[in-house]
C-alpha cells in the first residue's frame, strides 16, 4: 500500500484531489497510535500527516497554541508544560490500553477527541479547539473558528471535527486553547465503597461547591492487575472512590476538608497531594487497570458514556451479566467495562442495557473479526444517522477519507 | 436598508390569506398573527435600525405544531423565520417580508430539574435568567449570563453561542449544553445528546449551537448547571493610559489567573456611566478594569492580593477592593448599564462585537480613537478584556441625515481591524444581517462554501432564516458539484514509503 508523507496543506490537497479523480480512499494517519479503533476500511493508500509537525505560533498570554496537525503531541505537551500550561481536557494517552508504542500527534488527538476525567469540569476536546485548517473530501483546504478563545463568526466547523475520526476532512492546522496548570492537586479517598454507594458519594461532591475536577470509582476488580505507580493507594485492594481538587494550594487543601466533611456519612476519607494524586489520575486516565499487558490485556474493552447519576446501575448490571470488570470516572457518566472475550464482545447486551440508560457505548479495543461483527460507534436512530450522513457527505460527498472507519460495513 | 435581502417571492404574498388559513389549521386560536398593527412588536430585534414586518407570524406551542408548521412551510416554498425573546444585537430575528415569523415566546416550560445529573430541561423560550432562578434554592446555576439576561430566551442563547462576563472561566453557551430537540425544516423531529456529557458520533449539538436559526427550530434544551461559588469579590483599577491596563490583563493571565470576569471600559465609558448609576468611578483614569475573582474564600482572597500585587507593578492609579456584596454589585452596576448609560448621551448607538488577541488592544483603540476622527462619531468602549472581546459604542444620531451611515462604516471599519489585528467579526452577537456582508474579511469563498454546504445538510431548499450570515447564497445542488482535477489521475512527487 501506498503511504503518501505529505509535507504541506498543498500536498494534501493533491493527494486528496488524486484520491477522488481516482476513486481511491485514503486512510489518514497521525502517527497511527490509535489504527486499532473503528472498523476496518477500504482504503489503499495512506496519507500519513506526520511531517506535518511544526509549532506554529505559542503565545502562553493569550492562552493559546497554533499547531500543524502532525506535531508530536509529546513535543507540545513538554512546550506548554514549560510555561506551566496544559491541555484542559487531559487526553488520554490510548497507547497502554491499546498496547501500541507512545506516540501520538495532535491531529489525531483531536480526531480521536477522548478527553480525560478533567473533562466533567474542563470540557472536551471540542471545547479546547478554537480554529482549524483543513482539506476537505472536495480536495480544497478551507479554515474554520479563528485563534481567539471567544468567536462566533460563522458555523463552529470545529466541533464537528473534533472526534471525527478523520472522516471529514484533513486537518493540516489547529489552534488550541492552552490554560494555566493548577498550583497544587489534592484528592480523597474513600475505601470500600459498593458501586451504588460509590455513585452517591460522586454526586455529592459533584453537587457541591467545592469545585470537584475528577470523580472516579475503582471497584476491587480493578486492583486484580498490579498497577505500577499507584503504590501505597492500592492499600489492600479494597475498592477505592476518589475525588479530585486542584487550585491554588490554600484553596484546594481548603476544599478537600470541606468536601471531607460533606463526605464523612460515606466514611473517613485519607487524603493523597500532587504527585502521587497525579500517578493516580494518570491510572484512571488511561485504564490501566485494563491496560494491554495486565491480566485482562485479551478482553475487549467498552467505552461507555451515559447520565452521571446512573452510572452504577448500568455498570454493576453490566458486569454482574457478563462476568466483566468496570471502572467509572467522571462521576458515573464515563464506564470502562473490560468484558470477558466472546465473539460478540457482548455488544447486545452492552448495546440494550446502555440504551436503556439513555447513553451509548464504543468498543474501543477489540480483534479485528470481533469488530467485523459488530458497530464499534454507537448506532444511532434512524433520523440522526441519516442527519450525520448528511453532514459527512456535505464535506466529503465521495467518501475519500477513512471510508468505512465508523460504520460497519461501510468499506465493502 | 443599506443591506440587501433575499427578494420577495410574489407567488407566495400573492397567496397570503390562504397560507395564513393552513397556519390557523395547525395553530388554532391566538396563535397565528396577521394583522399589522399586531405585527409590528416582531417588526425589529434588539438591531432596531433595521424594521421589516413579517408576512404572518406564528406562536405554537408544541413541538408538534413546530413540525406541523415547518412541513407546511417546506412543502409551499415558503421562508422561516425563528424568534426567541428578539434581543439579538445582529438581525438575525429580522422578519423577511414574504417570510412567516416562528415565535417560540410560548415555550415557557421547563420541563425538569435533575440535580443528580446537573442538568435542567427546558422549554426554548424559557429566559436565561429564569434558569438560574429555579435552580437556585438548592445553591445552582446556569453559568453564561448575558446583559439581557432577564429578557433573552435560552434558545435564542443557543442559536447565537451568546457569551457573558462570567465566560472567561466558565465557557460559552456551547460549553454549558448538553442537548437538544430540534426540528429541522421538512418537519422532521430529532433529539440530539441529553445528560451525558457528550454525544455519540458527530458533535451536532456543537455545530447546532451558533448556528443563528439557519440549522433548525430548538424546541427543549438540556443544559448543564453548576454549583454556585462560595464567595465573589471584585477589584476596581484604574490606569492612566490604556496600554498599562492592557499589560495589566496579560500579566494576571500570564500569572495562571483565570477571574470570574475581568472588564475593561475607557475613558467615554467610564464618564457615562458614572453619570448614570454614580458607582464611584475615578473620572481622572483613561482605563477603568473592574476584576472578579469567585470561589472558596480563602482563594478569593490570596487572588484579590495576587491581582493588586500585579496591578499596582503595572502602574495603576487606583485600586478599591471590594469588602461586602453590595460594594462588589455597585462597581459593577456601571458596566452592567453601560450600554443604557451611552444610550442617555447620544440619541442613538450601535454596539460592535468584535475579538481581537488580548495583547492587541492597545493598537485597536489606538485604531477606533482615529476611526472616530475621521468620521467625526464618538465612541465609548467597553470590553471583555479576559477573552479580548471588544464592544465598541458607536454614537450617532439617526435624525441627522448621513449619520446612520457613516455610523456604520466607521463600524465596519472597527471590525475590518479587528480581523487584520489576528481576531474575528463577531465575539457573541452573531452574524445576523448586521455582519453577513463582512463575512469575507475573514473567510474565503471555499470556507464560506463548506460552511453552507453544512446549511445544504439540514435544510437543503434555504427556507430557514435566508438571508442571515451568508453574503451570497448558493444553491445547494451547485455547492454539492465536484470538481475532478483532470490530468492528475496519478498520485503526484510526493514522497513515499
Ligand atoms: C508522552 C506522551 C504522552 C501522551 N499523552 C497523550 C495525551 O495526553 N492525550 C492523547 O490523546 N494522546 C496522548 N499520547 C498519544 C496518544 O496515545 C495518541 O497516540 C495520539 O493522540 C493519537 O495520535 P496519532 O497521530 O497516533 O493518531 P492516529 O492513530 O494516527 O489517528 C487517530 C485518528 O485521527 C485521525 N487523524 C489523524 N491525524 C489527522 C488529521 N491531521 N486530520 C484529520 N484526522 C486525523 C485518523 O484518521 C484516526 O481516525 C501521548 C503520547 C506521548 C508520546
Ligand atoms: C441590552 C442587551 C445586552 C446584551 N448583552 C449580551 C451579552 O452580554 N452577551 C451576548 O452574547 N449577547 C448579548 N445580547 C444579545 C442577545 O441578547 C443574545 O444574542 C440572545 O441570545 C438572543 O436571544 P433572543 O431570545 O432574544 O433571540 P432572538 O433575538 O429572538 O433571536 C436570535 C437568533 O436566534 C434565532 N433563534 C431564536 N430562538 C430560536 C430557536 N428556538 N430555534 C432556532 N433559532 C432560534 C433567531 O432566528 C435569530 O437568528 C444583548 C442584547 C441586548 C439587547
Amino acid at each position: 500500500m501506498d503511504t503518501l508523507k505529505v509535507r504541506d496543506a498543498k500536498d494534501v490537497e493533491e493527494v486528496v484531489r488524486a484520491a477522488i479523480a481516482n476513486e481511491q480512499p485514503l486512510e489518514i494517519i497521525g502517527h497511527g497510535s490509535k489504527r486499532g479503533i473503528g472498523h476496518a476500511m477500504a482504503t489503499n493508500a495512506v496519507l500519513d500527516v506526520s511531517a506535518l509537525n511544526a509549532i506554529t505560533a505559542y503565545e502562553p498570554n493569550e492562552l493559546i497554541v497554533t499547531l500543524q496537525a502532525g506535531a508530536p503531541l509529546a513535543d507540545v505537551l513538554s512546550l506548554i508544560d514549560a510555561k506551566n500550561q496544559q491541555f484542559a481536557f487531559e487526553p488520554m494517552n490510548t497507547a497502554p490500553l491499546l498496547g501500541t508504542p507512545v506516540s501520538g500527534t495532535i491531529g489525531g488527538m483531536i480526531a480521536a477527541g477522548l478527553a480525560g476525567p478533567r473533562r466533567i469540569k474542563a470540557g472536551g476536546a471540542r471545547d479546547h479547539l478554537l480554529g482549524a485548517h483543513a482539506v476537505s473530501g472536495f480536495g480544497d483546504s478551507f479554515k474554520t473558528g479563528g485563534k481567539v478563545v471567544k468567536n462566533v463568526t460563522g458555523y463552529d466547523l470545529c466541533k464537528l471535527l473534533a472526534g471525527s475520526w478523520g472522516t471529514l476532512s484533513v486537518m493540516t492546522e489547529v489552534t488550541l486553547k492552552v490554560m494555566p496548570k493548577p498550583e497544587a492537586e489534592r484528592t480523597l479517598l474513600l475505601r470500600g465503597l459498593d458501586d451504588a454507594a460509590a455513585n452517591k458519594a460522586m454526586t455529592a461532591a459533584l453537587g457541591s461547591p467545592f469545585d470537584v475536577s475528577g470523580a472516579a470509582h475503582l471497584p476491587t476488580s480493578a486492583f486484580r492487575t498490579r498497577i505500577e505507580g499507584l503504590g501505597d493507594i492500592a492499600g489492600q485492594g479494597e475498592a477505592l472512590t476518589v475525588l479530585r481538587l486542584e487550585g491554588i494550594t490554600a484553596s484546594a487543601a481548603h476544599r478537600a476538608g470541606s468536601l471531607r466533611e460533606l463526605l464523612a456519612p460515606f466514611g473517613t476519607a485519607t487524603l493523597v497531594e500532587d504527585v502521587a494524586s497525579a500517578a493516580l489520575w494518570a491510572t484512571i486516565r488511561d485504564v490501566l487497570p485494563f491496560a494491554a499487558d495486565g491480566a485482562l490485556g485479551a478482553w475487549p474493552v467498552w467505552r461507555i458514556v451515559c447520565p452521571p447519576a446512573s452510572g452504577a446501575a448500568l455498570g454493576t448490571v453490566l458486569a454482574r451479566e457478563t462476568g466483566g470488570d468496570v471502572i467509572y470516572d467522571w462521576g458515573g457518566g464515563l464506564i470502562w467495562a473490560a468484558l470477558p472475550p466472546k465473539p460478540d464482545a457482548h455488544g447486545p447486551a452492552v448495546r440494550e442495557r446502555t440504551n436503556a440508560a439513555g447513553g451509548h457505548a464504543m468498543l474501543i479495543r477489540a480483534a479485528e473479526d470481533i469488530r467485523r461483527t459488530i458497530d464499534v460507534f454507537h448506532p444511532q436512530a434512524p433520523g440522526l444517522a441519516a442527519l450525520s450522513e448528511r453532514v459527512r457527505a456535505s464535506f466529503d460527498p465521495k467518501t475519500i477519507l477513512n471510508r468505512g472507519r465508523l460504520t460497519r460495513g461501510a468499506a465493502a | 436598508m443599506a443591506i440587501m435581502m433575499p427578494a420577495s417571492d410574489q407567488a407566495v404574498l400573492a397567496r397570503r390569506a390562504e397560507i395564513v388559513a393552513a397556519l390557523r389549521a395547525i395553530v388554532p386560536g391566538e396563535g397565528v398573527i396577521d394583522s399589522a398593527a399586531e405585527m409590528r412588536a416582531y417588526e425589529s430585534d434588539g438591531l432596531t435600525a433595521y424594521r421589516q414586518p413579517p408576512m404572518v407570524v406564528v406562536l405554537p406551542d408544541t413541538t408538534e405544531q413546530v413540525s406541523l408548521v415547518l412541513k407546511y412551510c417546506a412543502g409551499q416554498g415558503i421562508k422561516v423565520v425563528p424568534r426567541g425573546s428578539g434581543t439579538s444585537l445582529s438581525g438575525g430575528a429580522l422578519p423577511l417580508e414574504d417570510g412567516v415569523l416562528l415565535g417560540l415566546g410560548k415555550f415557557k416550560r421547563i420541563r425538569e430539574i435533575d440535580f443528580d445529573n446537573r442538568a435542567v430541561v427546558t422549554e426554548p423560550g424559557v429566559t436565561n435568567l429564569a434558569i438560574s432562578q429555579a435552580v437556585a434554592h438548592a445553591g445552582f446555576y446556569y453559568a453564561p449570563d448575558p446583559s439581557s439576561q432577564i429578557a433573552c430566551s435560552i434558545g435564542g442563547n443557543v442559536a447565537e453561542n451568546s457569551g457573558g462576563v462570567h465566560c472567561l472561566k466558565y465557557g460559552m453557551t456551547t460549553n454549558n449544553v448538553l442537548g437538544c430537540e430540534i426540528v429541522l425544516m421538512s418537519g422532521e423531529i430529532l433529539r440530539i445528546g441529553g445528560k451525558s456529557a457528550e454525544n455519540s458520533g458527530y458533535d451536532l449539538m456543537g455545530v447546532i449551537t451558533g448556528s443563528e436559526g439557519l440549522l433548525g427550530v430548538i424546541t427543549e434544551i438540556t443544559v448543564r448547571i453548576l454549583q454556585k461559588p462560595e464567595t465573589a469579590r471584585a477589584l476596581m483599577v484604574g490606569f492612566a493610559q490604556v496600554e498599562a491596563a492592557g499589560e495589566c490583563v496579560a500579566r494576571i493571565i500570564g500569572a495562571g489567573i483565570i477571574p470570574g470576569g475581568m472588564e475593561m471600559m475607557d475613558k467615554p465609558a467610564i464618564h457615562a456611566a458614572e453619570a448614570f448609576v454614580h458607582a464611584g468611578y475615578p473620572l481622572d483614569v483613561e482605563a477603568l478594569l473592574i476584576i472578579e475573582l469567585d470561589g472558596p474564600k480563602i482563594e478569593v482572597d490570596e487572588l484579590i492580593t495576587r491581582v493588586e500585587t500585579i496591578a499596582n507593578a503595572c502602574g495603576s492609579t487606583t485600586c478599591q477592593i471590594s469588602t461586602s456584596e453590595a460594594e462588589r454589585n455597585l462597581f459593577w452596576a456601571g458596566r452592567k448599564a453601560a450600554f443604557p448609560a451611552v444610550g442617555r448621551i447620544s440619541p442613538d448607538y450601535l454596539c460592535m462585537d468584535g475579538t481581537i488577541p488580548r495583547g492587541a488592544l492597545p493598537k485597536a483603540l489606538a485604531r477606533i480613537r482615529e476611526l472616530s476622527e475621521k468620521y467625526q462619531l464618538g465612541c465609548a468602549n467597553v470590553f471583555h478584556a479576559g477573552d479580548g472581546n471588544l464592544h465598541p459604542l458607536i454614537l450617532y444620531d439617526a435624525n441627522k441625515p448621513g449619520e446612520i451611515e457613516r455610523a456604520e462604516a466607521f463600524g465596519a471599519d472597527i471590525l475590518r481591524a479587528c480581523v487584520e489585528f489576528g481576531g474575528v467579526l463577531t465575539g457573541e452577537h452573531g452574524v445576523g444581517i448586521e455582519k453577513r456582508d463582512l463575512m469575507p474579511e475573514m473567510f474565503s469563498e471555499i470556507d464560506l462554501n463548506q460552511q453552507q454546504r453544512l446549511k445544504c445538510a439540514f435544510d437543503a431548499q434555504g427556507l430557514l432564516n435566508p438571508g442571515k450570515v451568508f453574503p451570497t447564497l448558493h444553491r445547494c445542488a451547485e455547492l454539492g458539484r465536484m470538481h475532478v482535477h483532470a490530468g492528475k489521475l496519478a498520485f503526484p512527487d510526493i514522497p513515499r514509503f
